[in-house]
């Protein structure tokens, strides 16, 4: 990615507020976008169903995350569980005859009425107090879904999704499912991405900085939580009903336990907090990263010729992952997203480095 | 319903409490120093149980001296964590710093289980497994040996914070720049109150570790320690005790009532909704502290 | 400049040319030099934001607690060059610096207050000099038992300054001390200082915006004014210099505000 161009120069508003102002971002989204769509001919169903498209649909679920902790500030550590209500929402409309397309809405309306209830929290309590409540929420939240038969199919129970119908018609096919994920991730990527350019965007931004502060020039603080935890969780709810929908095909409580809230969290932290093509990386590579890890571990052993224990190479990846969070947060707070952005600057401008101040 | 049972719940409940306890104080001596709160209280209440086993079982060490080897090794480590991943987050976004803690309490759970495996182990301490009675009450002998060592440790931690290094510790928590001023080692107070924290870990995993076996349950325990620490107030470790007992007691009595009601598994919904309506009703908990006002 | 005839030999403490950054940007003081003689006492006036107490941070080393850093010149104690010590390193040198606003440790008694203070003075000692604390100020004595949060502010400014005297200080600096408090209390806390400097020959670094009451004891002043050193003289001669009469010993009884601020437009310190 060179870009052939010597700073930023644009001669009106229109062309400042782009989405993408500069056009060699705009040829490689263009090219990405095509990537995409055609990636069902080149890529084998095992890379497409297995990788590309849980990536897809997680990265949706990080931009709902980053929505909360990243542009409004809020700590959130009971996503999963909003993800999770989406889920079986849209699982127990479809078996009681909705069609597809609305039980996804209605998916992301359940998950957005009761993930208000976090901000109400957020309304009376900050930092480590909304961090433990959301926790708490997590948690009994997880109990209720376990707990309660009508939603978990009984205890210890696994929900058979039914599959999808787009129009009537059954989406089966491998291709098909990812279409599903891209269209939803492209959806929610847009709207973040608009979000920067928003009143919304702006007014949130501003109670991150300061709550009160922003209260002071005008900003209604608590509609502003209010509409930001609906948003995301719309957001995680849909996500949630096309996570089981498209991937994993019946829903389990487990699947969204407070062990998943910590892995989005994770996704925002290692992409960068507020950041959207850091959401992509950071899911990437949290998801990957445990299957990466164990084909170089099992690489090294064959290496070495010595062998781990079928417990030290389960839990190997999960304490390389607390590390991987340590890590960044002490030699890069801000992430991929941020990383990135320091290889696009330097990029922008090269060779003619000068040309930056 | 019958009121005996009910009343031997609420004492083992309370007993239990203060086993809780031993988790929340943890979490409290860290958040007075330096207002981390420590998300890692749990995660480490397991490396102590496992540490220790690794001493008995592995170099074949008696328990007497596998313990304190294992708090001499808990304090090692305490210090460490403080001066690798904490001491260089001073002044951040307390959103960077509950990601550490989580991330550390992620680090040290499937650590130790890389190292050591998920099985549960036990960890006998010789205590028998027949009730005392009280009258017509029967109460667990574990619980009751636990009880009464989180309340030594709590007339410890009263007695310390009254020596030179407790006093120093408390001008930490008040005020740590006032604190630098008068020639005080912030970073060394901080990392001491890590290592004590993790010493009040090693004793909780011993305990723990004697009723239900070492494994990753333990570290489960960090829920019910923040719901202890925050509704004793997150700064007061007599709060800290105090709250214990409610909430053990809550949860005994709870479990009684609701188990039937609800088909089990009651106590993770009494945490939590203890824990969420401490934050609402009362986010400085019961002993929290209030900045003083002059009069 | 008058007739300071000290040479840097005599000197407890010198300031050469002491430059200071917050946030690697931000630039708090330009080029500061001052010294104070071995038993003397100097006061360092300005107003709000002139750096007084961001010059006070760069001799007791709490700049890095907010983010700063002396960049440039040099802080001599004693002869020796502290930039690189860490602050309790130089509370063990013998420095002391009283912080504004008092900030006691609320929760701990005055008697924890003092013990609190000399982590770096041995138990011995300890003893010893809290017992001269309380020969300063009985008043401490009478209220050792309760929370120093609920203090009177007077009664707090005199356990900051004794807390300060806990760590055997050879030079005590102070932020604004008279801060808040009542006039005749202000006497109070002024006249000990005085005396503690007669008796124990302590070197005092007293910063101030209440020229009046600080020049009455000190015998040079140092004016700084937007992070640089303005003036310099003996509280003499500064006493009856118009300038300081007219902005920090009110004596503009005949000009308006507008009049004020258009004067001191025109007339920087050009010393």
């Amino acid at each position: 990615m060179l870009f052939r161009q010597a700073g930023i120069l644009h001669t009106n508003y229109a062309q400042d507020r782009a989405l993408f102002p500069i056009p060699a971002d705009r040829w490689m989204i263009g090219g990405l976008l095509l990537l995409a769509a055609a990636a069902p001919l080149f890529l084998n169903s095992l890379y497409l169903s297995s990788y590309l498209l849980p990536w897809l649909v997680w990265t949706a679920a990080a931009l709902g995350l980053n929505l909360i902790l990243g542009w409004a500030g809020q700590f959130h550590l009971g996503y999963a569980a909003v993800m999770g209500i989406g889920a079986y929402a849209a699982v127990h409309a479809q078996r009681n005859g909705v069609p597809w397309e609305i039980a996804i809405v209605l998916a992301g309306l359940t998950a957005a009425v009761i993930g208000s209830v976090f901000a109400f929290a957020a309304l009376r309590v900050k930092g480590l107090y909304l961090a433990l409540s959301t926790l708490a929420l997590q948690f009994v939240m997880d109990w209720t879904i376990s707990h309660v038969p009508a939603i978990s199919g009984g205890t210890q129970a696994t929900l058979q999704a039914p599959d999808i119908r787009l129009l009537g018609q059954a989406v089966t096919s491998d291709a098909g499912l990812y279409y599903v994920a891209l269209v939803w991730c492209v959806l929610v990527t847009t709207f973040m991405l608009n979000l920067r350019r928003t009143a919304l965007g702006r007014a949130l931004v501003a109670v991150r900085e300061k709550d009160y502060a922003a209260a002071v020039i005008g900003v209604n603080s608590f509609y502003f939580k209010l509409v930001a935890f609906a948003t995301s969780s719309f957001i995680a709810g849909v996500s949630g009903a096309v996570l089981i929908g498209t991937f994993y095909h019946a829903v389990t409580p487990e699947q969204f336990s407070v062990d998943v809230s910590i892995q989005a969290l994770a996704m925002v932290i290692v992409g960068g907090l507020g950041s959207i093509i850091g959401s992509y990386f950071g899911a990437g590579f949290i998801l990957l990263m445990p299957g990466a890890m164990n084909s170089f571990i099992s690489w090294l052993t064959g290496l070495f010729g010595f062998s781990l224990g079928i417990e030290t190479l389960a839990h190997l990846p999960h304490a390389l992952y607390g590390a991987l969070i340590i890590g960044f947060l002490l030699i890069e707070p801000l992430g991929l997203g941020k990383i990135y952005g320091n290889i696009r600057d330097y990029l922008l401008v090269w060779p003619f480095g000068y040309v930056k101040k | 319903m019958d009121i005996l049972l009910l009343l031997e719940s609420a004492l083992n409940g309370a007993l239990v409490g203060l086993m809780y306890s031993l988790v929340a104080m943890g979490i409290v001596l860290i958040y007075k120093s330096s207002s981390v709160p420590n998300l890692a209280q749990g995660a480490m209440v397991m490396l102590a149980g496992y540490v220790i086993l690794a001493f008995a079982n592995q170099l074949h060490l008696p328990l007497w001296a596998a313990i304190p080897l294992g708090i001499v090794t808990m304090f090692v480590i305490g210090v460490g964590i403080e001066r690798v991943a904490l001491r260089r987050l001073a002044g951040r976004p307390i959103i960077m710093i509950l990601m550490m803690t989580l991330g550390i309490e992620i680090f040290l759970r499937a650590g130790s289980m890389t190292i050591w495996g998920g099985t549960s182990r036990p960890l006998p301490i010789g205590i028998s497994d027949s009730p005392l009675f009280l009258g017509p009450l029967l109460i667990n002998r574990a619980y009751a040996v636990g009880a009464g060592v989180a309340v030594a440790i709590f007339v410890l931690l009263v007695l310390f914070f009254r020596t030179r290094i407790g006093v120093v510790l408390r001008a930490i928590s008040d005020d740590y720049t006032a604190a630098w001023s008068v020639g005080i080692s912030v970073e060394r107070g901080v990392a001491l109150s890590w290592a004590i924290s993790a010493v009040v870990a090693t004793i909780a995993a011993v305990l723990w570790g004697s009723v239900q076996g070492v494994d990753q349950s333990l570290a489960l325990l960090l829920l019910k320690g923040v719901t202890v620490a925050v509704l004793g107030g997150l700064d007061s470790i007599g709060g800290a005790l105090l709250a214990g007992i409610l909430l053990g007691i809550v949860e005994g009595t709870a479990s009684v009532v609701l188990d039937p009601l609800l088909g089990g598994a009651s106590r993770e919904l009494v945490d939590a909704a203890m824990l969420i309506l401490t934050i609402m009703l009362r986010p400085h908990g019961l002993f929290g502290r209030h900045d003083i006002e002059r009069v | 400049m008058a007739a300071i005839t000290d040479t840097t030999a005599d000197n407890v403490l010198t300031l050469n040319n002491v430059e200071v950054v917050y946030d690697y940007v931000s630039l708090a003081i330009k080029g500061v030099s001052l010294e104070v003689p071995k038993g003397g006492m100097v006061a360092l006036l300005g107003a709000n934001g002139a750096g007084k107490s961001t010059t006070l941070k760069s001799i007791s080393g709490l700049l890095a607690a907010e983010r700063g850093e002396v960049r440039r010149g040099e802080v001599t104690f004693q002869g020796h060059n502290i930039n690189a010590l860490m602050p309790q390193d130089r509370v063990k040198l013998g420095i002391a610096h009283v912080l504004e606003g008092r900030r006691v440790f609320e929760h701990l008694t005055p008697d924890e207050n003092l013990i609190a203070a000399s982590a770096v003075r041995s138990r011995h000692d300890a003893a010893r000099n809290k017992d001269r604390v309380y020969s300063y100020f009985p008043r401490l004595f009478e209220r050792r038992g309760s929370a120093a949060g609920y203090l009177s502010g007077g009664e707090q400014q005199m356990l900051a300054i004794g807390r300060a005297l806990m760590t055997q200080p050879k030079l005590l600096m102070l932020d604004e001390p008279s801060l808040g408090l009542a006039p005749f209390l202000v006497a109070e806390i002024f006249q000990i200082l005085s005396r503690i400097n007669r008796e124990d020959g302590l070197s005092v670094l007293l910063v101030e915006q209440n020229a009046i009451a600080a020049l009455e004891i000190v015998s040079h002043g140092y004016l700084i004014e937007s992070g640089r050193i303005v003036m310099h003289d003996t509280a003499e001669a500064l006493k009856k210099n118009p300038d300081i009469q007219e902005f920090y010993l009110g004596g503009a009884e005949n000009k308006n505000f507008h009049d004020i601020k258009h004067y001191r437009r025109r007339k920087r310190w050009l010393t």
